[in-house]
């Protein structure tokens, strides 16, 4: 990644968050879904949280936008705490979910205009669906769309606010090597307008593509920190599987483990 | 308040273009409505009776002549044995047998009516009609006016025809049909594929969101069941009697029980197949016992109290007795009571139950 100015404040600031949750089958007892995760995201990164399926990517990101409680520890985005002002910070953030799916009968531009009009605004449908080269299907229904497209509707839809900070759910899971790439474009042309990015993701070619900074989670925890390159010089294993490209998948593995998740 | 009429446009431009969903909901109601509006015509036809004229004479004659005449009565003439066949068919209701002395004024004659005991009901209702019709024709036959006449007045001036009784149960199950479908249903698809989180992540409150589709609902279920109304009223003849104003206060008032039933049972169930379940366990029971179809008295004793307390029965009673009756709201006070009672008691739930972290996940 090339080297660009980033702004020290920290604009998404996590402290020890907790969050337990019943363990499926055992009926008074919990487990810890995300246990003490601090992180420090500074104003104009592109930050990554890796993790194998359930290392707690997910609910931490929900955690940090308003969508689950926090059970322990705190977090605020632009100094304003999570917990006390949700709503708030809502007004702030832009949020791509997993979930791709829409109501019936409505266009993009139907959409895009409640929702931009939910947060008391008033942004153009067709200036957003032009951010992501989606202009040509603004009479179009989502459920016609292609998974690539599908995605990059999703980003338009969190862009209604024109959020500070945005934060993307595996936004590659799915998508062929044409779309991955075409969505990072995306994600690279609004991270050099000035947006924050958090993204979780599998995809160790894209964290180490996109990402200027990582956190790899296992077990609700943070197992390591720091930049793609960092990473590589301080955990792949002797020597790398592969010498040229890629290393932060071998990095990924020796922390975590070649164990199969569920 | 911006945003609950933002939701509630979307809602209305969404479920408004759902033509499958609007067709089904009408066909129900109307396919009873055609069943019921024809069947009851037929009700009203004469009594098919035959007669057998031993006698054969001129007085004979103008006995038959007269009743058939006779405003209850279709008569069919024939001898006994073919008769006879048709009562047991079901064809005729009975046969007046006239003896072969039936000869004149002065010479009373025994008639003998032919029944098909197996209908003793039917039998026992018949009897009294065939004795006054016979009563009658004595009269005009004798040219004596009678010395108590009779002029029947209907004080209520109201229609007692089955469709009558009906129509106002059909629209009652109408309501609890849209509004069920129309919040649990809908609550369960939307978290199923995301919406609900979709929403969650925008400054919504859950009060927008209610209250966008209550009122996206509450617009569409007056138009369907005023639909419905025109339908009853124009094709089937079936009176409103009552005031225009306080019938749709009672579609509003039962639409937000049953939405706000349907909100409880949403935020409840987490599945398609859940929903479906606690649908069904809602609306089956109250279809069958809240005097939609037939009324609570002809129910057995041990299911009318349980009956009388069924949100639709109040739905159901008080639409009757403004449309069919022209009872006032003020003159319902213990069916308003129980309104009142079910909307404090869903809707509380419904606010209760309904969070969007919950919900939403």
């Amino acid at each position: 990644m090339h080297p660009k100015t980033v702004n020290a404040v920290p604009i998404v600031r996590a402290d020890k968050l907790v969050k337990r949750y019943p363990k499926p089958g055992g009926k008074s007892e919990t487990f810890l879904a995300v246990d003490g995760v601090s992180l420090a995201i500074e104003a104009g990164e592109v930050f990554g949280i890796l993790g194998p399926n359930g290392a707690g990517k997910t609910t931490t990101l929900e955690m940090l936008e308003g969508l689950t409680d926090i059970d322990s520890g705190e977090a605020t985005i632009a100094g304003i705490d999570v917990t006390a002002a949700p709503h708030k910070v809502k007004e702030i953030i832009g949020v791509q979910l997993q979930a791709n799916e829409y109501f019936d009968h409505l266009t993009l531009t139907d959409l895009l205009t409640l929702f931009s009009r939910l947060f008391h605004r008033d942004n153009d449908p067709v200036a957003l669906l032009k951010r992501v080269q989606l202009e040509d299907k603004a009479a179009a229904k989502p459920a016609a769309l292609s998974g690539g497209q599908k995605q990059r509707f999703s980003i338009a839809s969190a862009l209604v606010n024109d959020p500070k900070v945005l934060f993307l759910d595996e936004p590659t899971t799915g998508l062929d090597p044409q779309a991955k790439r075409n969505l990072w474009k995306l994600v690279e042309s609004l991270n050099a307008s000035g947006m924050t990015i958090v993204l979780t993701t599998h995809n160790m070619e894209e964290a180490e593509h996109l990402c200027d900074r990582i956190v790899i989670m296992d077990h609700g925890r943070v197992i390591a920190e720091g930049s793609p390159q960092d990473l590589i010089m301080h955990h792949a294993p002797e020597p790398p599987a592969a010498r040229l490209h890629g290393n932060l998948e071998d990095v990924f593995l020796s922390l975590t483990g070649h164990a199969l998740r569920e | 308040m911006g945003s609950t009429l933002l939701m509630a446009k979307t809602f209305l431009k969404i479920f408004s273009k759902d033509r499958q969903s609007i067709f089904f909901t009408l066909f129900f109601p109307i396919t009873f409505m055609a069943i019921f509006g024809f069947i009851n015509t037929g009700s009203e036809d004469a009594i098919e009776i035959g007669v057998v004229d031993n006698a054969g004479n001129a007085f004979s004659a103008e006995f038959v002549d007269a009743l058939g005449r006779h405003p209850l009565f279709a008569v069919t003439v024939g001898d006994e044995g073919a008769l006879k066949e048709k009562v047991v068919e079901g064809d005729l209701a009975l046969v007046l047998i006239l003896p072969e002395d039936f000869r004149g004024k002065e010479n009373p004659a025994d008639l003998t009516m032919l029944v098909d005991a197996a209908q003793a009901r039917q039998t026992a209702m018949l009897r009294p009609l065939i004795e006054h019709a016979l009563l009658d024709l004595e009269r005009e036959m004798r040219a004596i006016e009678p010395l108590f006449p009779l002029t029947v007045v209907d004080v209520e001036a109201r229609s007692q025809r089955y469709i009558d009784f009906l129509v106002p149960g059909l629209l009652a199950l109408t309501i609890l049909q849209i509004s069920v479908a129309g919040s649990g249903y809908n609550i369960v698809e939307y978290r199923r594929k995301g919406i609900l989180k979709r929403l969650f992540v925008t400054p919504i409150r859950p009060r927008d969101f209610i209250g966008g589709l209550v009122l996206a609902r509450l617009v569409l279920t007056v138009i369907q069941v005023t639909f419905l109304l025109a339908v009853a009223v124009v094709l089937l003849d079936v009176p409103v009697v009552g005031n225009v104003f306080e019938l749709l206060v009672l579609i509003f008032v039962g639409s937000a029980i049953f939405l706000s039933m349907g909100f409880c049972m949403g935020s409840l169930a987490k599945t398609q197949q859940a929903i479906m379940l606690l649908g069904n366990l809602i609306t089956l029971p109250q279809m069958f016992l809240s005097g939609v179809f037939f009324s609570i008295e002809s129910m057995p004793e041990v299911l009318q109290p349980v009956a009388n307390v069924l949100p639709l029965t109040f739905v159901v009673s008080s639409l009757r007795e403004v449309i069919v009756n022209g009872l006032s709201l003020a003159e319902q006070i213990p069916t308003m009571i129980g309104l009142a009672a079910w909307l404090a008691i869903t809707l509380t739930l419904a606010i209760r139950l309904f969070r969007w972290k919950q919900v939403a996940s």
